[in-house]
């Protein structure tokens, strides 16, 4: 249901609104989805708020066009140190005196760039917030980028990059997109290589900064104890006057590889640390429902799954072992991972591969059908008990542009597919023949020294 | 299906409780929650939370790995995993497929204490867990085949969560060599070679002997009616013969007389540290009659580790240089007396040694100077923050009021923000003094060695290992 907005706004936001709606969803389950408030602010950006008066605090969340997938050929790492820098001062104070007066108010502020977008979260007791804002507006607005602490922060990535090589999951994974994606921007990890973090610079970041930060089009998700008079009073004033910059947006080709590749790294582990995968959907994929209710079945359903299933529950192979669409703006991945010990990975490979094959060549059962219909309708309210995961909700159906009644829609869109719809998109986004495999293991044990 | 004292200890650094008195909120738990014991003798907690249409429902067995014996560890563990294997009634692998065709999201996980399972649900689907849970309560099923596969499981877990893990094997050694005759001595997981070891029997006597509404405690939270709600829970669980409640005592740890010392020694990128001070916990506190010394503890945690302007990140992390994250626990809810732990991954090019000796001056600091007004101030708002954000998510409070009940009774929560507004800087500097000393302590260090049949400082292993076909 949509009504006319009702949110009283300033005089200077007066000429301001251009979308304005009031949602509100009702009875049983549907009831999931919280009333919510879309607005528009002068300088751009999508101000989208959710009042939840239980408890006596809110929750922020910014969404910045500022991922990792911006980064400049040769300068990895640039937007996840770009926003990380922002909490490093500002060009009133320094980073001690924020942090100082953050942990005062017990107020949690944090920074990071993933692939697509950066995220600022905020979270403030509701007697506070109007000390909290102020600091939240002003790292945002106001970075000074200071030198000796970007110069340090460098050290701790360089270092938490060395560290990561202690982890064979994030080795492996690691592996496995650059095998994918290859010198594209989602085939570089998100927090730099050695190479390229070494090389960044102040002005560097600044000029990120400067072409990625743009209130126009950001998106912010405000959730909690907050009225009407809280948002008019405290909150707009300090987020509009952020200047607009009209930065074009920023639009991207990946090319994922399509050729059948084995990528295999020797560690003295325990365990062989696979991944087995290829190139996978848009979220805007007309079929993403149909991926979805397949991929339940096949591995993403926990342990009803049929790689769980055969892999742990028939054979005691893994502890763990799943299946996933990694479903951006653009094209992610699809990916089989799974650890066991090095005498069976090729084992678990083959099974892997013979369930991927039986997706594409049965019909999945009524039962299984309707398993994971019934799970992913039933499940769908777990998404929004707390202003966390209401926040996180809000913010990927503005940007997903998924539209305010896709809490009251998702039933029907996930029960219209059925057991065919299943077998074709398994055929048509699974390919047995043509993956790229990523071992991170003790090669010799495993059998896969090459 | 987790281990782990990890999940506890990640916990333990929020420190933060449900319903106690913060002013603008309304209810304290003591009013908020109601009690019963069945017939049976299972304790049954209900809180109402009508934010949503969701419930959490969680049973909690009093066993854990502490309930182990030599040679038999990991008991406990493997079989929470085996309680996902079938009743009399539901076929091997049915469970899962039930509660999850009900929309519901569901898993286990044991720690040194407890063992707890959990289903969180549309609040309408409430009856799956009655039937579920009161029937693996009674009635298990443990077959052979069943075991042996799970075995596998078990130790494939142990592989990716320990083996593999540089950091997992130095916290576990840590634990090792702190605890002597105390069952914290070994991992939740088990050692690798009693896991191999364990027999069917071994899993049916220990559910024969743990398994009884006389050991468990039920607690949901969510949109229900407790009266309503009440009466549902007596029909399934009223009746279900009543076990004994095995005795709880175990050895506990003498008092230290020196420092100790365990290096680990294993194929790693960055060196990293861990020290663990033997520390009275809440209960035995309270059996003492204060706990004045758990809740200074707890903010001399706070004042150490949590936020970005503590001590150790302050100093350690941003003015030294020496390190590239720490981490402070106090484990307040543990059972049995545990560690105040403090960790540090130490930035390559930098002596483990002066990492340690940067730790002891901040403690030295702690002991020598009172904190100020200020600073203590600070602690202990962000530890009230930090409280009133933890009662966002049901599952949170649940869990709160099930560890609490563990431990004490859940009636303590509303004692633990008045217990920490009354630390004075005396009190910090007291405990500092008395707990925070060498001779009461563990130091871990991981000493790396380089990747075999190469120099010890290559700058990149990843590109130099890897082939690419």
């Amino acid at each position: 249901m949509v009504r006319a907005n009702s949110l009283k706004l300033p005089k200077w936001l007066s000429l301001a609104v251009g979308v304005a709606i009031w949602l509100s969803l009702s009875c049983g389950l549907l009831n999931a989805m919280p009333p919510a408030q879309r607005i528009v602010l002068p300088n751009g950006l999508i101000v989208i708020t959710s009042e939840e008066h239980a408890l006596p605090f809110v929750t922020f969340k910014l969404l910045l066009h500022a991922g990792a997938r911006r980064d400049p050929s040769g300068q990895g790492g640039l937007a996840s140190l770009t926003a990380r820098a922002l909490l490093f001062g500002t060009q009133k104070q320094s980073m001690a005196s924020i942090n100082e007066q953050l942990d005062y108010i017990g107020a949690p502020l944090s920074a990071d760039a993933g692939r697509d977008y950066a995220v600022i979260s905020f979270r403030v007791l509701k007697k506070d917030l109007a000390d909290g804002l102020k600091l939240f507006a002003e790292v945002l607005t106001q970075p000074a980028f200071p030198v000796e602490e970007v110069a340090n922060e460098k050290t701790r990535t360089l270092a938490a990059i060395r560290a990561s090589e202690d982890r064979p999951g994030e080795v492996a994974e690691k592996a496995f997109l650059n095998a994918l994606y290859g010198a594209g921007p989602y085939g570089q990890p998100v927090i730099g290589t050695k190479e390229s973090v070494e090389k960044l610079t102040v002005d560097e970041l600044r000029q990120f900064y400067d072409s990625c930060y743009d209130p126009n089009n950001s998106i912010m998700v405000i959730v909690g104890d907050l009225g009407e008079k809280e948002l008019k009073d405290t909150i707009l004033p300090k987020v509009a006057g952020w200047q607009k910059r009209g930065l074009p947006a920023a639009t991207l080709e990946i090319k994922a590889e399509s050729a059948k590749k084995t990528v295999a790294i020797d560690r003295p582990l325990t365990q062989a640390n696979l991944i087995l995968g290829h190139g996978g959907i848009k979220r805007d994929n007309p079929d993403f429902y149909a991926v979805t209710v397949m991929n339940y079945i096949f591995g993403g359903g926990g342990l009803t799954s049929r790689l769980m299933q055969e892999i742990r529950e028939r054979r005691g192979l893994a502890y763990s072992v799943y299946s996933g669409f990694d479903t951006g703006k653009y094209q992610g991945s699809f990916q089989i991972v799974l650890q066991t010990k090095n005498a069976s990975a090729r084992d678990a490979i083959q099974f892997a591969l013979a369930e991927m094959s039986r997706m594409r060549t049965q019909l999945v059962s009524e039962k299984e059908l309707d398993g994971a219909k019934k799970y992913l309708i039933g499940s769908f309210p777990l998404r929004l008990i707390t202003q966390d995961g209401i926040a996180s909700f809000l913010m990927q159906l503005e940007y997903q542009d998924l539209g305010f009644d896709y809490a009251e829609r998702y039933p029907g869109l996930i029960q219209a597919v059925t057991a065919e719809d299943v077998l074709r998109v398994a055929r048509a986004y699974l390919h047995p023949e043509n993956y790229i495999l990523v071992a991170v293991a003790n090669l010799k044990e495993a059998g896969l020294e090459q | 299906m987790t281990t782990k004292r990890a999940l506890l200890a990640a916990l333990a650094l929020l420190p933060i409780f449900l319903f106690v008195l913060v002013s603008s909120l309304p209810a304290e738990t003591k009013e908020s929650v109601s009690e019963t014991v069945l017939s049976s003798g299972l304790k049954v907690l209900l809180l109402e939370n009508h934010k949503a249409h969701v419930v959490t429902f969680q049973v909690w067995y009093r066993v854990g790995s502490r309930n182990e014996e030599y040679g038999k560890t990991g008991l406990s563990h493997l079989l929470e995993h085996m309680m996902f294997k079938g009743t009399e009634k539901i076929g091997p692998g049915e469970l899962s497929r039930i509660i999850q065709e009900n929309g519901g999201q569901h898993n286990a996980f044991t720690s040194a204490d407890s063992t707890t399972y959990f289903q969180n649900f549309s609040a309408d689907r409430i009856n799956v867990s009655l039937e579920l849970e009161s029937d693996r309560m009674q009635h298990l099923m443990l077959r052979e085949q069943d075991f042996r596969t799970e075995r596998s499981v078990v130790m494939e877990e142990r592989r990716l969560r320990t083996d593999d893990s540089p950091k997992a094997i130095l916290w576990e050694q840590l634990e090792a060599t702190a605890f002597q005759s105390q069952p914290y001595h070994w991992p939740v997981i088990g050692w690798m070679q009693d896991i191999a070891r364990l027999t069917l029997d071994d899993l049916k006597s220990y559910y024969q002997r743990y398994y009884n509404p006389a050991n468990a405690v039920l607690v949901v939270v969510g949109d229900f009616r407790k009266d309503e709600l009440l009466s549902r829970i007596e029909r399934f669980f009223g009746t279900i013969p009543k076990g004994a409640r095995p005795e709880e005592q175990v050895s506990l740890e003498e008092p230290q007389q020196g420092g100790r010392r365990t290096i680990v020694k294993k194929e790693a990128r960055l060196a990293s540290l861990v020290m663990g001070y033997h520390v009275p916990n809440l209960r035995e506190q309270q059996r003492q009659g204060s706990q004045q010394d758990s809740y200074a503890l707890e903010v001399v945690e706070a004042l150490l580790g949590s936020g970005e302007s503590s001590r150790l990140q302050t100093s350690l992390v941003r003015s030294k240089k020496l390190a590239l994250g720490v981490g402070v626990n106090h484990p307040l809810l543990s059972k049995d007396p545990s560690l105040f732990s403090i960790s540090a991954d130490v930035l390559p090019d930098k002596d483990v040694a002066d990492v340690e000796k940067a730790i002891d001056e901040e403690i030295e600091r702690l002991q020598r100077e009172p904190v100020s007004e200020r600073e203590l101030q600070k602690a202990k708002n962000k530890m009230e923050a930090g409280f009133v954000f933890h009662q966002d998510s049901l599952f949170s409070q649940a869990m709160e009021l099930a560890q609490y009940e563990m431990v004490l009774s859940w009636r303590n929560i509303d004692e633990y923000l008045p217990g920490i507004r009354k630390v004075s800087a005396e009190d910090v500097q007291r405990v500092a003094k008395r707990y925070l000393v060498p001779d009461n302590r563990t130091v871990a260090v991981l000493v790396p060695l380089p990747p075999k049949g190469s120099a010890p400082r290559l700058p990149d292993p990843s590109t130099r290992e890897q082939g690419v076909k």
